[in-house]
């Protein structure tokens, strides 16, 4: 079951600008327990995969915000959820058919119960399988 | 002191400067650039940041603070001194003094700085100043004319929230039918840029030669912010691969909001030379306002603006474009900037060609030295690379930026329809 996790940066994540209450060690244990990493963000590509080499994550893309249906297309996953802070956050998520998480929802790490006997579920409960 | 006008030289013809080669700007300095103040820091507060930025100008002039008769600040940063951003009160309650209003905080007056450094010799102060371009020529002006003799002059460009402009709305009245759109205020300037490419046939792509060239500009520049928290290179790829804010306007056009202070000190051409580094010698201001034909500023009124306030920089210098050796146009929306390279007629330039020089060189050290310092694109929209950087080639101590020749430095900004021209020189003239 691959499930991919996009991330905003700024608001969203430690590390951005704002920093955001998601934990780099969060993202960490979502990739060793197998989920396939991401970011999408308006941080310029370049800012985006070094902050993914600083950390020894390897993202399976990174995007700006306007990408998200191009990495939908190239990434092939049983799901796909997008964390960030802002309204457009949550409507790309809407538009591309990723589930989606607010900044401060993620950092109770929900994904993190996704892979269920049943299938993957979403935030609101239907399911979202590839 | 209420607000002064009709300093402005604004009305053509201008002729030359009267006080052409006899007012000096002779030093620089900044405070830290962070991206926004965090509402707790007290010693990161815009004034706080004001106060080491006017420091460092003073000691960076070698000059004592009671040598400073006079403090000449756009308070906010804005026309007007308005600040840009949010205030913050009446939602959030003020601090002890002197803390206890929106001075220091989010706008940052004459009078505060001089309570705060004890700066008794102070005989005049204007807390009236605009947007960095009219504050110098204003400075310039008032040195020019006696009001003072050794200016400090001080632009605080605060930041609470690291966003601002952002309006709520979902619905528009009246004229914004017509304007909104577009999306806020000035995203129209995509528009224009449409109508510039359609018009001469060129695209945006054509831009990140450009925009590239700033942000490794902007590395090399001690104060951007960029240089300061983001060291890494800014590349082809991810300019083109930019969000539009509006169509023809991508979020790598638009400067990024920071939260900084700087600081030069003005004085008159003799007293400059008593100082530290050598004078960078102000050879003419001159300023321009205009209204647009319609809503929305379209390509022919911005052309016809940068055409008459050109010329009228020429009239007042007595130069020409081929006496510029550094040109540092304002680019706050960098599509902007090519309508001040084509009316100054920098490097031959003529309507339509300023992306041709975009794919030519334009580093420090090549034949087209633009926007050493980096702009506002490889800065932070602290606005006062326009001057910190022409200060330091002038001087000679540009380090890795210095360009071959640096004897004039123009800088012109802030918008197409609202502008000042400050024209610097290593000599008197």
């Amino acid at each position: 079951m691959a499930i991919l996790l996009s991330f905003d940066i700024d608001g969203t994540l430690e590390v951005g600008d704002p920093p955001g209450g998601i934990t780099m060690e969060m993202v960490r244990r979502a990739y060793e327990a197998g989920y396939l990493i991401a970011s999408c963000s308006d941080r310029a590509l370049s800012s985006q995969k070094a902050m993914w080499a600083r950390y020894n994550i390897p993202a399976v893309f990174t995007a700006s915000k306007h990408q998200l249906p191009n990495m939908r297309a190239a990434i092939t996953a049983d799901a796909y959820y997008h964390i960030g802070d802002r309204d457009t956050d949550e409507q790309i998520a809407a538009e591309n058919g990723f589930g989606f998480w607010w900044n401060h929802e993620g950092v109770s790490e929900p994904w993190l119960t996704l892979q269920t006997p049943h299938g993957v579920q979403t935030p609101g409960g239907e399911d979202v399988s590839g | 002191m209420a607000r002064e006008t009709g300093w402005e030289r604004s009305r053509d013809p201008v002729g030359i400067w009267e006080h052409r080669g006899k007012v000096a700007l002779a030093s620089r300095g900044h405070a830290p650039t962070d991206r926004r103040w965090d509402g707790v820091s007290m010693d990161k507060t815009l004034g706080a940041y004001t106060i080491i930025a006017a420091n460092a100008a003073i000691e960076d002039a070698g000059i004592k603070p009671s040598d400073i008769d006079g403090i000449i600040t756009s308070p906010g940063g804005q026309p007007g001194g308005a600040p840009i951003g949010d205030t913050w009160g009446p939602v959030r309650p003020y601090f002890a003094p002197p803390y206890n209003t929106e001075d220091g905080l989010t706008q940052v007056t004459g009078e505060w700085l001089a309570r705060q450094m004890g700066l008794k010799n102070v005989r005049y102060f204007n807390s009236h100043g605009d947007t960095i371009w009219n504050l110098i020529g204003l400075a310039a002006q008032c040195v020019g004319d006696g009001r003072c003799n050794v200016a400090l002059v001080t632009y605080p460009t605060g930041n609470l929230e690291g966003r601002y402009h952002r309006n709520p709305d979902t619905r528009v009245r009246g004229p914004a039918q017509w304007s909104s759109p577009w999306g806020w205020g000035l995203s129209g300037q995509g528009f224009t840029f449409e109508q510039y490419c359609r018009k001469y046939g060129s695209n945006h792509d054509r831009m990140a030669p450009f925009v590239v060239q700033e942000h490794k500009n902007g590395l090399l520049w001690p104060g951007s912010y960029y240089a300061q928290h983001e060291p890494q290179p800014f590349t082809t790829e991810d300019y083109l691969n930019g969000r539009w804010i509006a169509q023809n306007l991508s979020i790598f056009d638009c400067d990024r909001p920071v939260n900084t202070a700087a600081a030069y000190i003005v004085t008159t051409a003799e007293r400059a030379r008593d100082m530290r580094h050598k004078p960078v010698y102000i050879l003419d201001h001159t300023e321009s306002t205009f209204q647009p034909r319609s809503l929305v500023q379209d390509l022919d009124d911005t052309e016809a603006f940068c055409k008459v306030q050109a010329e009228r920089s020429y009239a007042g210098s007595g130069l020409r474009p081929k006496d510029i050796d550094i040109f540092l146009p304002y680019d706050g929306f960098a599509v902007f900037t090519q309508y001040f390279i084509e009316a100054f007629r920098w490097r031959g330039v003529n309507k339509g060609e300023a992306h041709d020089l975009y794919a030519m060189d334009i580093t420090p050290q090549g034949p087209n030295p633009l926007n050493t310092g980096g702009g506002n694109m490889g800065t932070g929209r602290m606005r006062t690379a326009f001057f910190s950087d022409p200060i330091e080639q002038i001087q000679g101590r540009a380090g890795a930026r210095q360009a071959k020749k640096a004897e004039i430095a123009v800088t012109h900004g802030v918008l197409p329809g609202n502008a000042a021209t400050i024209v610097m020189s290593s000599t008197p003239g």
